[in-house]
């Protein structure tokens, strides 16, 4: 794949995710139940939650990112969040909500895979280690289930949000790499 | 006395390709031979009970008989290795089950298609040609993988030649090919490399309704696409014609070459009833047609 | 006589339908007086004394009252009645129509005060407080630029109403994303296709105020309708800033409208400007584009509902 046509994928993927997340995520909050579940609900975010990578950015600093920064940021927050969105309660509701998490965990890992790509086409090597500070070691999952349901809705929240800065994101991109743009002479690891 | 398991052949219970040359080994116990002055060159291959003619044998040595076939064909289970004992009573030494069959040949023609079944539901059938009959136990496998993620294999259920991977991702491009194996070996597609999203054949549009309007030679549909633009962008076909007639009549295709939920079809006859159907696929025309929707019809009104 | 005026005139808000006493300044209860609204002397009927008494006042009393000493016509009292009534919950509303520059938040009372307002507005972020700046033009509106993007702490706006008989205020909490709505596209033209007589060509443009619709592209609705019909059809065009309508009537004039919206998040834009259009045919007709208001303001009321590797995970997959 050229990068431009491998940015346009990556972009028509993420899309696909906020599509699949506002249907899945209205689901699983009403699973979480009130007040949850309320479109008003303004919880504190607190220290555990603080964990899940955010996508707050400056807005001068975010326009200023080179492609490679903005990529390697994407790369990182998804491949944390991947890890959340895996420890989300595995008897979560009805099978078919376990089951669309399970597609959408996949398909969030394709996007993993496709920003890899699009680096890799681009020639930037593929950022080491998470996003956002490590987990200080034996920090206490949440000591109860309503504080628990608060760090999943908060993950939610900015997953979707998330989604949406990476479309932002790919817009640019696309914008610096059309698509009849002949690839980087580099061999395209992975296949 | 009995002779109590004098002896015995090798390969024990091989798998033979047909066609190919097989030695098999008769293989006597020293015991035997001092108990029951038995010796290698009283040995009698038999297929079944048909003694192989003897120009096959060979006396490797005093304990050890060859039996050669040229070509498997002609080899059938079991094949044991018997000796004339005590004057002329035929004593079996040793038997084997003989599996005759055929390598794996190449998967070919792999190709795959999405079926959507439902808004958010899309499996991918894959199917190949298996290649010719092995007569052996073969096992097929549907591999599938990203760059640096692998799935898990698609194990074909009552099937050779397809596999259903029940849940597919699009906009990643996905590898697949298909291994098979069996006794005599194994082998492997080519690989096909394509974006699932690709090769969908979506539901086609649904609660089609014809609505007539004020111009007698108008008819207005709309209709509601099950796939969403988040997943593809639709173009459509739309067919009619006059009920009870047979001929279809449909709107040129660069008219509804684009995504849309309604259509005014034009230029019909005033006062008669019409019978629409209609189908969609992906707008730039990679992908397959859906079905034809349900049928409905509508009257024009008079002039 | 002459009437001597010396004493200072101050401003006496009194709400609608209450009961008014004034008093003649220092003078007693006793005194001769006499009371002008106006200038117009006021019939002793409204006197309790020397004291000027307005029942279940209305806003046809607001005005100038005058209280003159009975012998020497001097100026004892002044005062300016205005009556009015305490502010009703203000209607906030809060808006991004350049995003990511900004929003801004405008705001009007459901019903009249007759006295005057003072407004105060106040954003809060989180924990922080951002100011909202005033605009000129138009009077009660103020606007936000955004510092950060991609948040998920919401905004809380919360307006103060204020005038001289009472207090009120509202809040709003939104996201980010929530208050997006771009403006209309703008120079929407149509025209007919020669040679195609159930063709229009439509086209438009991003509206002015999206700053960078490269980054933050729009997608579009159309609706398009002959005039002849009530109902409209409608096509929603995830790319691009033209579309040619396939069906539309032959030799019918179409009335034609374009909505905006950010590709992933916010609100549809209301209807663009109407254009009208009507496709070709043998004689081709008169083109008309002027604007029709009237259209757009039914039109601008509606708004569009748009039709969702495995490594070792840290924190939450210890959980219990």
């Amino acid at each position: 794949l050229g990068a431009g046509q491998s940015i346009q994928k990556t972009y028509d993927l993420t899309r696909y995710l906020e599509h699949q997340l506002r249907t899945l995520a209205g689901t699983y909050l009403n699973y979480l139940g009130p007040p949850f579940n309320e479109p008003d609900f303004n919880p504190p975010r607190l220290a555990r939650a603080e964990q899940v990578p955010s996508a707050t950015v400056d807005l001068d600093l975010w326009r200023g990112l080179t492609d490679n920064a903005r990529l390697a940021a994407n790369y990182r927050a998804y491949s944390r969040l991947l890890c959340y969105l895996r420890g989300l309660d595995g008897q979560a509701g009805t099978a078919e909500l376990r089951h669309r998490l399970g597609h959408f965990c996949s398909s969030l890992q394709g996007l993993v895979v496709s920003i890899a790509g699009v680096m890799s086409s681009l020639g930037y090597p593929l950022p080491a280690g998470p996003a956002g500070p490590p987990l200080p070691p034996g920090a206490p999952a949440a000591p109860n289930d309503f504080l628990k349901k608060m760090d999943d809705f908060w993950l939610l929240k900015e997953l979707q949000t998330w989604l949406w800065r990476s479309a932002k994101d790919f817009n640019r991109l696309k914008k610096k790499v059309p698509p009849a743009v002949v690839t980087l002479r580099l061999e395209a690891r992975g296949f | 006395g009995l002779v109590q398991s004098c002896g015995h052949i090798i390969p024990e219970s091989p798998v033979l390709a047909l066609g190919s040359n097989f030695t098999a080994l008769c293989i006597l116990n020293e015991s035997c031979l001092d108990f029951g002055n038995i010796y290698a060159n009283q040995i009698i291959w038999k297929i079944k009970n048909r003694v192989v003619p003897k120009e096959q044998y060979r006396e490797i040595n005093r304990t050890v008989s060859s039996v050669t076939f040229n070509d498997t064909s002609s080899l059938a289970t079991p094949l044991t290795c018997n000796v004339l004992a005590d004057g002329q009573i035929e004593q079996n030494i040793y038997g084997i089950t003989v599996t005759l069959g055929l390598p794996p040949e190449k998967p070919k023609n792999l190709s795959c298609i999405v079926h959507q079944l439902s808004k958010l539901t899309y499996p991918m059938t894959c199917t190949w040609n298996p290649g010719r009959h092995t007569f052996l136990d073969t096992h097929f496998k549907l591999k599938y993988r990203w760059p640096r993620e692998n799935f898990p294999d698609c194990i074909p259920k009552d099937a050779n030649n397809s596999c259903t991977i029940s849940d597919v991702q699009f906009f990643v491009n996905l590898e697949v090919w298909v291994e098979v194996a069996n006794a005599l070996g194994k082998n492997e597609s080519d690989r096909l490399v394509f974006d699932p999203i690709e090769i969908v054949k979506p539901l086609s549009p649904h609660n089609l309704s014809v609505n007539s309007g004020i111009l007698p030679t108008v008819l207005k549909l709309s209709w509601e696409n099950r796939i969403s633009t988040a997943v593809m962008k639709l173009k459509f076909n739309i067919r009619y014609r006059i009920i009870n007639e047979t001929n279809w009549m449909q709107v040129p295709s660069e008219d509804t070459a684009s995504p849309r939920t309604s259509f005014s079809v034009q230029g019909l006859r005033p006062y008669t009833e019409y019978v629409f159907s209609i189908r969609c696929m992906k707008e730039d025309g990679v992908g397959y047609w859906s079905d034809w929707s349900e049928e409905k019809t509508g009257v024009t009104t008079e002039d | 006589a002459q009437r001597h005026s010396q004493q200072d005139s101050h401003i006496q808000y009194e709400r609608v339908g209450a009961d008014v006493t004034m008093k003649c300044g220092s003078m007693d209860w006793d005194a001769a007086v006499t009371w002008t609204a106006n200038g117009t002397d006021i019939d002793d009927s409204h006197l309790n004394g020397s004291y000027l008494i307005l029942k279940n006042v209305d806003l046809t009393q607001s005005g100038q009252y005058s209280c003159y000493e009975g012998s020497s016509w001097h100026l004892k009292y002044q005062t300016y009645l205005r009556v009015g009534t305490p502010p009703k919950e203000p209607v906030l509303m809060c808006r991004s129509n350049n995003y990511p520059k900004g929003f801004y938040c405008s705001w009007h009372l459901p019903s009249p005060t007759y006295i005057p307002n003072s407004f105060n507005i106040s954003v809060i972020h989180g924990t922080r407080e951002m100011v909202c700046e005033k605009d000129i033009f138009p009077k009660n509106r103020c606007h936000i630029r955004y510092l950060q993007l991609f948040l998920t702490v919401k905004y809380k706006v919360t307006l103060t109403v204020t005038n001289a008989l009472g207090k009120n205020s509202t809040s709003l909490t939104f996201d980010e994303f929530a208050i997006v709505k771009p403006d209309p596209p703008e120079s929407v033209v149509a025209k007919p296709v020669p040679n195609n007589p159930r063709r229009l060509e439509v086209a438009w443009q991003n509206p002015s105020s999206w700053p960078d619709p490269e980054s933050f592209p729009l997608k579009f609705f159309l609706r398009y309708r002959p005039l002849i019909l009530d109902q409209w059809q409608h096509v929603e065009l995830l790319d691009g800033t033209s579309h040619t309508i396939t069906d539309a009537y032959a030799g019918k004039e179409y009335i034609i409208q374009v909505a905006a919206k950010d590709n992933d998040i916010g609100t549809w834009s209301d209807w663009s400007v109407a254009v009208h259009a009507t496709p070709w045919t043998e004689e081709p007709k008169h083109l008309t584009t002027e604007a029709q208001v009237t259209e757009t303001t039914s039109a601008s009321t509606s708004y569009f509902v748009p039709p969702p590797t495995t490594k070792i995970c840290d924190w939450w997959a210890v959980r219990p």
